[in-house]
Formats: C-alpha cells, structure tokens, sequence
C-alpha cells in the first residue's frame, strides 16, 4: 500500500507541460550562394511566465534546429544525406539583467534587454550553410526541418534521471520540402 | 507440483522441473547480465544510457508486472493449498512466510531510510543560506557593477551636455581626449540615422564604432540617457553609454554621445563567478522535484522488484524444499491404499534425497514381498483347485471335518456313497445333514462313537443299512497334520459293497464248480452201484430183508437224484457258456414272457408298461429271456398267497453319458424282501422262500453283469418288492467298458 502510494506520488503530474505555447516553424528555405546552400527559417519559440521564471531562477534553454536531407527513391526508404542540427542556448545573465542568445558551435554570443526580442533573434536563422553542391547529385531531395526546445545543460547524469519527470523538452513537426534535382 | 507417480507408473519424472528451474535461472541470470552490460555502458556513456534508458525501464516495469503476476498466480495457488489441507501446504506457507519477512523487512528498512537520506540529501544541496548567499552575493556584485553603470553614465551625460555647442572638430578632438582620459574602449558621436559625427576607438585596427543596439536608439530617440552592461562571451562585461546632446524634445538636434567602456577584469571575473554559480544554482534547484521524484521512482522500482523476486524466490524456494516432503506424504498415502507401485523421484544428494531413496527402496521391497506372497497364494490356490478336481474325479469319498464335525471339504463320491448331495455342505456340521440320508445318519454316529472313545486314527469297515439295502464302506480316519493339532480329521472311505459281491459271486461260482466236479462224478457210480446191489440181491433175500433192500436202495437213486438236480442247477450257475449276442426286441420279448406266465397263472394280474423308444436291444437273447424269466417266477412265487396278486414289467430308455441303456424294471406287490436281505438278495441261497435252489437271482445278477449292465433290488413305499435291470442297449458299449473281461479277472483273483 505505501509502495503504491509512493509510486503513484512519483509519476509526473499531469500539469500542463513547462513549454506550452506555440512551436513551430513558419517558413524555411534553402539559398545557393557559390555552391553552398544556406538555410533560412523562421520559427516561433514559445513564451510564457513559467519560462521566463525558470530563466529568471538561472535555467539555460536549449535550442535545436534540426536539419535533414535525404534523396527521394522511388521503390524504396528514402536515402539519408546528412543531419544538422543547428542548437543555441537562451539564458538569463541575473549580473546584468540581460537574455543571452549563444551559438554553441561559433562561440557567439548576443544579449537582449528583453526575452522577446532574444526569443525573436533565436528564431531568426539567416544563411547557414548547411552543405555544398558537389555533396548533392542528381534526383530529387527532400529537405526536413524540426525546431526542439530542452531545458539545457543539465549533467548528463541527471538528464538520465530526469527524463520521465521532465516537461520540458517539446518538438515541432517536422517542416518538409522537396529540392528539385 | 507433485511427483507422487500413478499406481502402475515407476518412472521418475524429475527432469522436467529440474529443466524448468534451470531454464529460469538461466533466465534471471541473462536479464541480470544484462542489466549489468547497460550499467557498464552507462557508466562509460551516458548519452547512450539516456537512449536505452526508456527501453530499461520498460524492461523493468514488465519485470514488475510479470513478477506481479507470477507471483499473485503461486500465492493464489498456496492459499487454496492451504484451505484444501493440502499435504506440506502449511509447511510451506510458514516458510513463505519467514522468507519473506526476513527478505521484506530489511528491504523496507532501506527503502525508507535510502529515501529519506536521499530527501534529505537532496533539500541539503538546496540549502537556503546558500540561495540567501547567492542572492546577497549577486546583489553585490550587481551594486559593485551598478557603481561603475552609474559613473560611466553620469559621465557620459555630461560630455554629451557639454559637446551641444561645439564645432565638429572640437567634438572630434573632445571624444578623443576623454576616451583617452576615461579609457572608454569607444566613443563616438551619432547625428540623424546613424551618422558617425566623431569616433574614437581604442582598437587602431577599427575604422567604425560598433552599431548601436535597437533599444539604445529607441531610447536615444525618446531624448533618454541609455545604459547597459553587455556580458560579452569570453566573460568581460562592456557598459554601453548612450546620452542625447540635448533632452528636450522639440530641439532638432538628433545628436548623441555613445560611449562603450570595459569593466575591469576582476571585477568582472568576480561578477562572471557570481553569475555562473547562480545559474548552476539556479538550474539545480529547478531540478530538485523532478530530481527527488525520479530517485524515489527508481528507488522505488528496484525496491518491488526486489521484494517481489524474493518472495517469489521465497516461495519457489520454499516449495521446492517442500515438494520431496509432499512427495513423501503421498507416496505414504499410496502405499497406506496398498499402492507398492509408488516411485519418488530423488530431488537431490542431500538427507532428503537419502530419505527418499529409502522410501522407494521401501516400496520396492514391500511390492517384491506381496508379488511374491501373491506367487504362492496362487500356488497355493492352483493346489487347492487341482486337488478339488482330483476328490471330485475320485471315486472314493473324502471328508474333511473339524472337530466341531463341521464339514470343510466334502466331494462328489462322498454324497453319492452316503446317498445325500454334500455339495453344499461346506461350513456346516455334519449332524444338521443327516435329515433325508439314512445312511449319512449312521455314517455320523460311527464317527461320533469313534471319537468320543478317543480314537483319532483308524481304519475300519462300516456296515450301513438304508432303503436302498446295505452298504458296506472302508472308512479310514487320520487326524489333519499340521502345527495345529486340532485342524480336524480326513475321513477316507471307498463303498466295498459291490467288491464284496463279486468276492461272494466269484466265491459262490467256485463252489458250484467244485461241488459239480467234485459231487457229480460219485453220484453215478453210487447210483450204479445201488442200482447193482439190488439187481443182485434182491431175489436171494428173504422178503424182509429184500423190502428193506428195495427201500434202501430206492432211497439212494432218488437222493442221488435230487443231488443230481441239484449239482446241475449249480454248474448252471458256474456255467459261463459263449454268449450269441443278436439284434432284438426288447418290448416284444417282455410281452411273450408276460403271455407265457398269464397264461400259467391266470390269478395274477400281469401289467406291462413298454417304452416304445426302446425299438432293438443287442444281446444274449435267450439270457436275456432267462433273466426275464427268472424275474418273474420269483416275483409269482413271492406273490402265492397275496390277495389281488400283481405283477408289472416296465421298459425304459434311459441315457448315460454317451451311452444308452434300457431299464426293465419287475415289481409285485407282495411282501417284498426283508430288509436284513436286502443287501444279499442277490447272493447263491439267500432266500426267503421254502422251495427253490436260492440261485434265480443270483443267476440273473450274473448274466446281467455278463452283459456289462447292472441290477439292484429295493421295496417299493407303497409295498412290494422292486428289481431294476439296467442293460446297454448296443454290445459296443458294454465291449468298450470290457467290463465282462474285468469281471473275469476279479473273479480269478479272488479265486
């Protein structure tokens, strides 16, 4: 009986998820520019007191934009080309009262005044070279676009821990596109 | 699981449990390898173990829910045991029970303290001096900050304020002097839409300030002071200065001072610390519920599985410890029903098997006893039923009898000499048979004198009188051998009368004989002889003495006369002449025997009564005739001086086993015979008549018998005599039997 009770008090509540609001990806496209294509996508990040509280009390979100290009075959699975993923980290520097947007890969690193306009610079990606001509031969490919939101930089260890606790980890649909040959 | 085998069925069957267990354990083992393998996997990368971290708690759940079920299934099955009163199900169910206390206990006792320790643990590291000291700490650090915000910006005003009425070059020269002077990375000055007025940059490799930021140019628009302190990514803090040249609004003049300054690296160090610490602080202590649920869950898990294995464990262990006691229990039963077929199979090397082992030796030994106790009892009972044939086929009585004179055995020969049906007479005392048996009454009263004089062994002949006439019985007397004295006594005896007969016929045949041989020779040569004497005397004597002569003489020829009759009439009966055995009616010459005596003496009223299936007989007829004869002189001569004499001849066909016979059968109803002859009618001079040799009946007895068939003489009830004359009707029958030939030789071995 104690043994029930704790178990049920275990599982998660059945609390609306710490990242409700909108996900989603409102437009993305691929540019040429010398031979090496760029990715350009808008996304809308979803924003709400319980996250900015958690950012407030020093809680890092993590950001990935994941990229797929896969060539289309027509009696068979579509062949994986490559998989990018694309992640920046929104945290709130409590010194200076001030959102931090960082590119984990480049090191970068942007600081806003206000979380939406952070959230609208994350949402923002302009020009990412995601592969070069030669990679692509011909046939027809199909480009995936999925944007994901975590609580970030957790040890690796508690993560493990965490993840039937944790509410705060969604992804968008996948937004798909074909790339004529 | 009971291996208690079916009656019949030897064979151990402990190879499929024993694969069973095995296979379990094979089982638990793989899983605990297994989740060993992840643990191992986890420990070197913990990315994988997120991956696979779903998969082990599926595999653990099920885990939970089969273990769950198992054992809900052993402990339904263990409280049915225990209500039916199963055999060892007590004994189990205590074991459970210990087991599991001694597993549940100490596994609760760390559950709850592990989940204590880790609340506890876990609130620790969430202490709230340290949030209060990461508060006071980021308080300072942003007052220390703040401090220099503050003068950067004071500062910066109050260049813009003082540049309002400058020339360009004197603004240049201005923004030049104070970033030396204040070491301000940059300065610059900005008219409408961003144009550099004048700039000065610490950075001689930089031709143009940095852009502004769009809040500073919303609040430089608005003729508002713009201050802010940028964290830059390799842990230095930049304040950002902003001031418009003028803050009224309704001047035209657009332009403003922007200066960019560096914190100092310790401070800003300190502050980066400061801010670093915060958000690790800040980050774990969002995770302290989630953390604290996630162990208790897994605590949790472990914990049921745990406990659920052990007591499973507990029961399987319990039962299978149990099982060779049930076994036991059963296969008692079983040979408790007589069941020696019952085979354990051995659980183990241990004292339970060493148990076991004796049981089934046990068993086996009992089962070799019985089958051998069941060899001989059917030995035994094969005797019983040989030696039952043999008394029945025997013609010499047998009777087995207490002390009591309660009959245990008594066989066919014995009924039918002492005229009773003894078939029935097992289990009862021989006096309550003696009612309707004449013969039997005496037989009982022979025994009862002889063992009451305390005569147990004896072998004597006993002369029984009944209706049917004497019968005269060997009776031989021995006590039952046994360890037990008083079993009772076999009685032995063989009906001699007709033995005795022929020993009296063969006796009387040589006497006839003899006295014929010996007799008849000197008759002749006295009668001659007298005969002679006369013829020569007589007329030389006187006429006295010639009287005396002539009577004398006459007296010796008529005397060896008669003796001469009488000497024939006994070579007749010694006479054994060849027979002429012929085809005949017996019916017809029964009819010419009774006309013949009609007609002789009309007084007497002659019935004859003829079978008409008797259609030929094959004999000796004038034997046959002589018999007949016989029969009725001596039934005419009893009957001389009865009222209403009457004499009736019968013929019947009878069946015999294979063979037929025909039965003649002459009674009167006169006298009939005297019941002290009874058993002697048939002897040379038994007669009750004056006249007559007292040889026509034994002459008949004798062709009779020549004829291999048989005769006997008795009293009618309602009176008269009654002689019964049985003949095979076909010579084959009395050839095969040669029973003239056994005749014979009895006679000469008597002889």
């Amino acid at each position: 009986m104690f043994i029930a009770v704790t178990l049920a008090a275990c599982i998660p509540d059945a609390q609306a998820a710490a990242l409700d609001g909108v996900l989603e990806i409102h437009s993305a496209y691929v540019s040429v520019e010398g031979g090496v294509f760029l990715l350009h996508a808008r996304i809308e990040y979803p924003v709400s007191p319980a996250i900015r509280d958690a950012l407030h009390d020093g809680v890092t979100l993590t950001v990935d934009l994941e990229t797929r290009i896969e060539r289309e075959r027509r009696f068979w699975f579509n062949s994986g080309v490559l998989d990018l993923t694309l992640r920046r980290e929104l945290d709130y520097h409590a010194v200076s009262d001030r959102y931090l947007v960082r590119d984990v890969r480049g090191g970068t690193q942007k600081s806003f005044a206000t979380l939406e306009e952070a959230l609208a610079d994350l949402g923002a990606v302009d020009d990412w070279p995601i592969m070069v001509e030669p990679q692509l031969s011909t046939g027809n490919y199909r480009i995936s676009v999925r944007a994901g939101v975590r609580r970030g930089r957790l040890p690796t260890s508690l993560r493990a821990l965490m993840f039937w606790t944790d509410d705060w980890h969604r992804v968008s649909e996948w937004y798909t596109w074909s790339l004529p040959g | 699981m009971v291996h208690v085998v079916a009656p019949g069925i030897t064979a151990p069957v402990a190879g499929k449990p024993r694969w069973r267990a095995l296979a379990f354990v094979l089982l638990w083992a793989a899983v605990a390898v297994g989740a060993l393998l992840l643990l191992a996997k986890s420990v070197q990368n913990s990315g994988e173990f997120s991956r696979l971290q779903p998969w082990i708690l599926l595999l653990n759940l099920i885990g939970v829910v089969a273990l769950t079920a198992l054992l809900a299934r052993k402990l339904t099955e263990l409280v049915r045991a225990y209500r039916a009163h199963v055999p060892g199900s007590r004994l189990t169910a205590r074991t459970v029970g210990i087991f599991g206390a001694l597993v549940v206990a100490p596994l609760l006792i760390v559950y709850l303290f592990s989940l204590q320790f880790l609340n506890r643990g876990i609130d620790s590291w969430f202490h709230v001096e340290v949030k209060q000291g990461l508060n006071d700490a980021l308080v300072l650090s942003r007052a220390a900050l703040d401090l220099r915000v503050r003068e950067y910006s004071r500062h910066t005003e109050t260049l813009a304020r003082s540049l309002i009425n400058a020339t360009p070059e004197e603004i240049a020269r201005r923004v030049y002097e104070e970033r030396r002077a204040t070491g301000a990375l940059e300065m610059a000055v900005f008219g409408s839409h961003e144009r550099v007025v004048a700039a000065s940059l610490e950075n001689p490799l930089e031709s143009l300030p940095s852009r502004p930021p769009s809040d500073l140019l919303r609040q430089v628009s608005e003729r508002r002071a713009y201050v802010s302190l940028e964290p830059q990514a390799g842990g230095e803090y930049l304040i950002r200065t902003a001031a418009p040249f003028t803050e009224a609004p309704s001047r035209a003049d657009e332009r403003y001072l922007v200066a960019i300054y560096e914190v100092p690296t310790q401070l800003a160090a300190l502050s980066e610390a400061v801010q670093h610490a915060y958000s690790q602080y800040g980050e774990l202590a969002a995770l302290r519920e989630p953390l604290k649920s996630s162990f208790r869950l897994t605590l949790t898990l472990v914990l049921l599985l745990a406990m659920l294995a052990a007591i499973y464990g507990a029961i399987f262990s319990a039962q299978r410890l149990v099982r060779p006691v049930q076994d036991l229990i059963e296969g008692t039963r079983a040979v408790g029903k007589g069941d020696f077929g019952t085979r354990l199979p051995l659980p183990s090397r241990d004292e339970m098997g060493f148990l076991v082992h004796s049981f089934n030796d046990m068993t086996k030994r009992l089962r070799r006893a019985r089958e051998e106790a069941t060899r001989s009892q059917q030995v035994v009972e094969n005797e019983r039923e040989r030696l039952a044939i043999i008394l029945a086929r025997l013609s010499t009585g047998v009777v087995v009898i207490d002390r009591g004179l309660t009959v245990s055995i008594a066989n066919q020969a014995a009924g039918a000499i002492l005229g009773t049906d003894l078939s029935a007479a097992t289990g009862r005392a021989l006096p309550d048979l003696t009612a309707g048996s004449e013969r039997l009454g005496q037989f009982v009263a022979a025994l009862v004198v002889r063992f009451a004089a305390g005569r147990e062994e004896w072998r004597e002949q006993l002369e029984l009188e009944g209706a049917s006439g004497r019968r005269v019985l060997m009776c031989a007397c021995t006590p039952q051998l046994g360890a037990d004295r008083d079993l009772g006594y076999v009685i032995v005896f063989d009906d001699i009368t007709m033995l005795l007969q022929a020993q009296r016929d063969a006796a009387w045949g040589e006497v006839a004989r003899r006295l014929a041989h010996e007799i008849k020779n000197p008759l002749t040569p006295i009668q001659l002889s007298a005969e002679r004497m006369r013829r020569r005397f007589l007329g030389s004597m006187s006429p006295a003495d010639a009287e005396v002569l002539e009577r004398a003489t006459r007296t010796i020829v008529q005397q060896v006369e008669t003796m001469q009759q009488m000497v024939n009439a006994f070579s007749e009966y010694a006479r054994a002449p060849e027979m002429r055995i012929t085809r005949f009616s017996l019916n017809q010459l029964a009819s010419e025997v009774a006309d013949l005596y009609r007609s002789h003496d009309p007084r007497v009223e002659i019935r004859l009564e003829l079978d008409e299936r008797i259609d030929g007989i094959e004999a000796d007829r004038g034997r046959v005739r002589q018999i007949l004869n016989n029969l009725v002189i001596n039934a005419l001569e009893a009957l001389d001086g009865v009222a209403a004499p009457r004499l009736e001849i019968a013929t019947r066909a009878e069946q015999g086993g294979d063979a037929r016979y025909a039965v003649v059968t002459v009674c009167d109803n006169g006298p009939g015979f005297q019941r002290e002859l009874l058993g002697r009618v048939f002897d040379p001079y038994v007669t009750s008549k004056p006249k007559g040799t007292g040889l026509g009946l034994a002459i008949v007895k004798k062709i009779v018998e020549e004829h291999g068939g048989r005769i006997d003489a008795d009293n009618r009830p309602e009176g008269g005599a009654r002689i019964r004359v049985v003949l095979p009707v076909t010579d084959s029958t009395r050839s095969a039997a040669g029973i003239r030939e056994r005749r014979a030789e009895l006679r000469r071995e008597i002889v």
